[in-house]
């Protein structure tokens, strides 16, 4: 009769509390330099050094790292000197990367278990068959101090990918597809428990990359069910976890609501407006009916192409797409061939970066004029490099195309790794079959 | 407790928490400043927020507070002086945020925004759970029964820190 997540849900209620709530135990709680001083500073005013376990914390400095200025400075330096005095494992400069990446790369996340992080989203997590979230400072504090969070239990959404993911197509576009499907606050109070036979044909980073965008439907996260391929991947961690159960749902589970995508029908697509859930696909036209405030801010109209909007910057990286994989597919595009528009590729992870350095990936990038980086959230949230200058129009891999969301008045289309190195060379929105054409149609002209 | 005050008139639906307050303030350790940046991501934010000095009440349509889980964009509102949200929905993160910092979430129907945001003065019962536009009608609310608590005072960190030897005892028990 259990969903997946009913299971680890169940095995994690404390106690109910009144209203709905109940208190729900955090098995590992995800500390970064942005929203964890004010709720570290709070406990040790009020509490001194009590926490409930300082071994199920995690602290990774990723936002802006190194620091840009003195205050970001600081941030990290708080950070650092808490997690020293608490005897917190802290992953720093050198050996970091963005908490969502690293933290499953070390083997931080068991299935069947619970993460919070005050970051929203970790509901990347969730590709581990856990139940992973993004929360405020206070609650993460909370979960710090008391080992708990109190939550309103969330209703399931059974999301069915059936068939297998079309070859033309990657997770990140399946992520879209489903925040299309659901639709933008659609998930809105619910778990996304993603299942069938194209789910259980992805890798772990692409499941990763599915989950991540779960928040982007309004879910409080996605979750799908540990595997051969889950068992595979945690095995060869640094943390290694072992002895987790392999938890799935009932074959009668009961959901509050249910759909069903064909992975056969996924293809490449890109966002025209100004929330994830305003995307289409990459050879098509923007809708009637869309809204007139995203197509103001994007300077765009209804019956539009985006295929052919020329761009000033593109960005491959964030928790959505940072990881080996997606380094490979935008190298797999980018190898012999030049960029035209700026463009930055930041892996997830210093040791993503080391092993694309090791394949020889940095050296495709940079022959092909692209600015290969450090790990680091980076230019996903306009924060410390790569900032747009107002009008400026980026394609990107990350996660959020919101209004200012990458440089206060910039505009971003979110895309797939494919789909931005493809842009970046022809410094327009371009799949990866438009370059196969453009080269073409050179040669026929030197002929 | 009873809240008084004017309309901030948002009126749109998704205002994403970088509308709220954008990332590139998030660069403090403490709450200082924020209120400053409120609403400085969102197109016109700067200009509602002028031509309402005296606000202290948002008025929005659904999805408010979506995006990041930044708390920050609970801090920047109650810095500016905002004690509740009048929105036909919410985003989850923010309507946790929203109680942990006593700013009042109220739910009300789409159709009924436009009342809201029109109105020169807006009441608020929370005690009660009812709220009303100008002298118009009391219309009911739905407030958490658990986090109610917290808008009237009680904390959220205190509330979690009386439960920490039931946790203990049911870790132990696990």
């Amino acid at each position: 009769m259990r969903s997946l997540f009913d299971k680890i849900w169940d095995a994690h209620v404390v106690e109910e509390l009144p209203g709905g709530n109940a208190l729900v135990f955090m098995d590992r709680i995800v500390a970064h330099e942005i929203t964890t001083p004010q709720g570290a500073i709070a406990i040790e005013r009020e509490y001194g050094d009590r926490l409930y376990d300082r071994d199920r914390i995690v602290a990774v400095n990723d936002h802006v790292a190194p620091a840009k200025d003195t205050a970001t400075a600081i941030q990290a330096q708080v950070l650092r000197t808490w997690a020293k005095r608490q005897g917190i494992r802290l992953y720093d400069l050198g050996d970091g990367g963005i908490c969502h990446v690293i933290v499953p790369e070390r083997g931080y996340v068991r299935p069947g278990s619970t993460v919070c992080c005050g970051d929203s989203h970790t509901c990347t997590l969730g590709a581990f068959g856990a139940f992973a979230l993004g929360i405020g400072t206070t609650a993460q504090a909370g979960a710090m101090l008391a080992g708990c969070l109190i939550l309103q239990r969330p209703k399931v959404m059974h999301v069915e990918i059936t068939g297998r993911l079309h070859p033309s197509a990657s997770a990140k576009d399946l992520a879209l597809a489903v925040i299309s499907a659901v639709g933008f606050r659609g998930g809105t109070g619910y778990v996304l428990e993603y299942t069938g036979s194209a789910i259980e044909a992805l890798d772990m980073e692409q499941r990763m990359t599915l989950c991540n965008m779960a928040i982007e439907a309004g879910a409080t996260t996605g979750i799908i069910a540990a595997d051969a391929t889950t068992a595979a991947y945690l095995a060869q961690t640094q943390e290694a976890p072992t002895g987790w159960p392999m938890l799935r749902a009932d074959d009668d589970a009961v959901y509050a609501a249910r759909i069903t995508l064909d992975g056969d029908t996924i293809r490449p697509l890109v966002t025209w407006g100004t929330n994830p859930g305003e995307n289409m696909p990459i050879d098509g036209r923007i809708p009637v009916g869309a809204a007139q405030a995203s197509l103001d801010y994007m300077d765009v109209h209804v019956g539009a192409e985006m295929r052919g909007i020329a761009l000033d910057q593109a960005f491959i990286g964030s928790c959505t797409n940072s990881r080996i994989g997606d380094l490979r597919e935008a190298a797999h595009i980018l190898a012999g061939r030049r960029v035209t528009i700026p463009t930055i590729i930041t892996p997830g992870s210093q040791a993503v970066k080391r092993a694309a350095e090791r394949e020889g990936l940095h050296d495709i990038f940079q022959d092909a004029g692209a600015l290969w980086t450090h790990s680091s959230c980076g230019p996903c949230l306009g924060m410390s490099m790569g900032v747009l200058a107002p009008g400026m129009r980026c394609i990107s891999s990350s996660n959020r195309n919101f209004q200012g969301r990458m440089g206060d008045g910039g505009r971003v289309h979110l895309a797939s790794p494919a789909i931005v190195a493809a842009s970046a060379i022809l410094g327009r929105i371009a799949s990866p079959a438009d370059i196969a054409t453009a080269r073409d149609s050179r040669m026929e002209a030197r002929v | 407790m009873i809240l008084t005050g004017e309309p901030l008139p948002l009126r749109r639906a998704n205002v994403d928490t970088d509308q709220i307050i954008p990332a590139r303030y998030l660069t403090g350790i403490d709450t200082e400043g924020l209120g400053e940046h409120l609403f400085s991501g969102m197109a016109g934010g700067a200009e509602l927020l002028a031509e309402s000095p005296g606000a202290t009440i948002v008025v929005a349509g659904e999805n408010f507070g979506c995006g990041s889980s930044r708390e920050h964009a609970a801090w920047a509102l109650t810095a500016r002086g905002f004690r509740a949200v009048i929105a036909s929905s919410f985003a989850r993160i923010f309507l946790e945020n929203a109680y942990t910092n006593a700013i009042v979430p109220v739910v009300v129907r789409d159709a009924m925004i436009e009342t809201f945001a029109r109105a020169r003065s807006i009441t608020l019962d929370v005690a009660e759970q009812t709220v009303r536009a100008d002298d118009g009608e009391w219309i009911a609310f739905e407030l958490d029964a658990l986090r109610k608590h917290f808008i009237l005072g009680g904390g959220y960190l205190p509330y979690l820190a009386s439960k920490i030897e039931t946790v203990r005892a049911w870790e132990a028990a696990r």
